[in-house]
């Protein structure tokens, strides 16, 4: 085990490496700088040299970049360039917010995805089977944003039961509120992962359905439940673990369509309205952020597989 | 489904090695086409796409349908006078989701395009040279991985501009790592098999044998990811539209038809409606078009393409 760890590791740290340096590569390739933004039309030249100056940005390229990875290193992601405040302090204030929603929209996708993908595998030919099959195939080409839309339209301009513009209330605070308000953007969102999540459970699940095991255990005399909750499901679960993870780090990477739809303070709309201003110091803090929680999640993923299933060790 | 069953066994026995279906023979390519034309949903996914090019290319070319028409009946509802409604200025959804199908098809098979002719190239000399030539464009492809496709897609065309070519771009670079781990994957199984090495001996350079001997072997994979591929594009180009990055203003898209419907839900929720369900009925016809490839050519997808949002 412990080897494993350490291989697995080893291909960790390059790749977040070379994550690091496509991220900030890809923010300093973008053109048009702020110095436009924050001097504003009829800036003079001297005051758009101080202001590079000021943001650094006439230094050359590789003193930048080893300015900026110490600076991120020591846990200063620098300050905004828009708004004046830390970036740590911006993020800190997203994050949760982020991470909320992606935990309400995961539960509904487990929620969704489990029994969906054990009726499409277990009675594919009955009515119900290809009445879930035709659902997910639907709720696959659904893209989350446009049902995001529809659930406006349903809940609140047709009911008015639920706001349009989703407030980041935390659940600590006020569990009602913070439910009203994340619904809408979760379902949105786990529906969605739901389908695509069920699809996994239910090739593996009729995958394990056939094998040898499954036939010993049936023929042990054990129910056809205690077959599949107690035999089959553990063992069917596992792939669909690998897909529901990469979900749930897309999730806490911040759904970008959504929350602007929604108007939801999260990562995302961080992320987009960084875009828009041309907010370097932001970009790079949110983009790094969205890939370094996807590389954790793929790590833990590995990890826990590695726990759960002995035979991924010795390969 | 008892199709797709039936047509799974039928495939089996037609391609003893299931995965590499060799392309370059007439008799496979056969076999792949009646399977797609006697599976009713793939045939119904091929039906529509078809309509949908030939009626958006003749909307721009042909018909006399003009998406910036506008009229004095602003925002009502589907009607017999404008079959899906209008929207805030009056013109004719219907025409604009025909005229707006035309974007959505051009940057959604363009980036697919873009994605496959680098990602398979790439999966080739990867799979097929091995050694450095496998782990440094692989690792490269690993990092890729890990940006979401939507956001790199979103900070390229803030920085190009919103061009068709520059969307295409954006958006196929995200799909470039899928199409070489395919590729790559489907040429390991086949690059000891006896007619590579027959080939080899026959004096055949590396470059000749990569492109020639493996490639129309390990096109059934990238064919299948390519449906998909496309699939997601059009939805990330729609996704894209919504954030307002669609191509500008007075053309129409779904994507940025979707965006402007926002501001008149209470109006005319249909707005909101149609755009969407164009949107699903093509990527829905994409992949069961997908799906019934992959069950003719009888291969076992391990790759998924990035769930967009």
């Amino acid at each position: 085990m412990t080897g494993f760890l350490l291989r697995r590791l080893g291909q960790f740290l390059p790749v977040l490496a070379l994550a690091a340096i496509a991220v900030w590569a890809v923010v300093y390739a973008l053109p048009g700088d702020p110095t436009t933004v924050l001097g504003g039309l009829d800036a003079t030249p001297e005051q758009i040299a101080a202001i590079r100056e000021r943001l650094g940005l006439d230094q050359p390229v590789h003193l930048q970049f080893l300015t900026w990875l110490t600076h991120t290193l020591q846990g200063d992601l620098g300050t905004s360039s828009t708004s004046g405040f830390p970036v740590t302090q911006i993020l800190a204030g997203a994050i949760p917010a982020t991470a909320q929603l992606a935990v309400l929209a995961m539960l509904i996708t487990v929620a969704v995805a489990i029994p969906l993908g054990m009726i499409a595998a277990l009675a594919p030919r009955a009515a119900g089977g290809r009445i879930v099959k035709g659902w997910l195939s639907l709720s696959l080409a659904t893209p989350p944003f446009w049902m995001g839309l529809l659930l406006v339209i349903a809940f609140s301009v047709g009911l008015r039961a639920l706001p349009a513009a989703s407030r980041f209330v935390p659940v600590w605070e006020d569990p009602a509120g913070a439910l009203r308000n994340m619904i809408l953007p979760a379902l949105a969102l786990g529906v969605y992962s739901g389908g695509v999540l069920a699809r996994f459970v239910a090739a593996s699940l009729s995958e394990v359905m056939e094998s040898d095991y499954i036939r010993t255990a049936r023929s042990k005399g054990a129910s056809p439940t205690r077959v599949v909750v107690r035999h089959a499901m553990r063992n069917s679960l596992l792939p669909a673990l690998t897909v529901g993870g990469l979900q749930l780090g897309s999730l806490l990477g911040g759904a970008v369509v959504i929350e602007v739809l929604f108007s939801y303070s999260g990562i995302g709309r961080l992320l987009f309205n960084a875009v828009a201003e041309r907010d370097y110091a932001i970009l790079q803090a949110t983009i790094m952020f969205v890939v370094v929680v996807f590389l954790v999640i793929n790590l833990v993923i590995d990890v826990l597989y590695a726990v759960l299933d002995p035979r991924i060790r010795l390969k | 489904m008892s199709l797709d069953a039936n047509g799974r066994r039928l495939a089996r026995r037609r391609f003893p090695r299931p995965g590499t279906v060799d392309l370059s023979s007439r008799a496979e390519r056969f076999a792949v086409m009646r399977h797609l034309l006697r599976d009713k949903a793939a045939l119904a996914g091929i039906i529509f796409l078809s309509a949908l090019l030939v009626a958006t290319l003749s909307a721009t070319w042909v018909l006399p349908l003009d998406a910036a028409a506008q009229s004095a009946d602003v925002l009502q509802g589907p009607s017999l006078q404008h079959w899906l409604g209008t929207d805030e200025f009056g013109r004719d959804l219907g025409t604009r989701l025909i005229v707006g199908a035309r974007v959505s098809l051009e940057v959604g098979f363009g980036s697919a395009v873009f994605a496959a002719v680098i990602g398979v190239t790439t999966g080739l000399v990867a799979g097929y040279l091995g050694g450095w030539w496998d782990a440094v464009p692989m690792r490269i492809m690993d990092v890729a991985l890990a940006l979401p496709d939507v956001v790199l897609a979103l900070v390229i065309v803030a920085a190009l501009g919103n061009t068709n070519l520059n969307l295409i771009v954006a958006i196929g670079i995200a799909f470039i790592p899928i199409f070489a781990r395919v590729t790559r994957a489907a040429v390991l199984t086949v690059r000891e098999r006896a007619y590579v090495q027959a080939s080899k001996a026959m004096g055949a350079g590396s470059t000749d044998t990569m492109f020639r001997t493996i490639l129309p072997n390990v096109l059934g994979p990238v064919i299948v990811q390519f449906a998909i591929t496309a699939a997601v594009a059009i939805v990330v180009s729609a996704a894209l539209g919504f954030l307002g990055l669609g191509p500008a203003a007075p053309a129409p898209s779904w994507g940025g038809m979707l965006q402007t419907a926002k501001s008149y839900l209470y109006q005319n929720p249909w707005y909101a409606v149609f755009p969407g369900v164009a949107l699903m009925l093509t990527v829905l016809c994409l992949d069961r078009l997908g799906n019934s490839l992959r069950v003719a050519m009888g291969i076992q997808t391990t790759e998924t393409a990035k769930v967009a949002r």
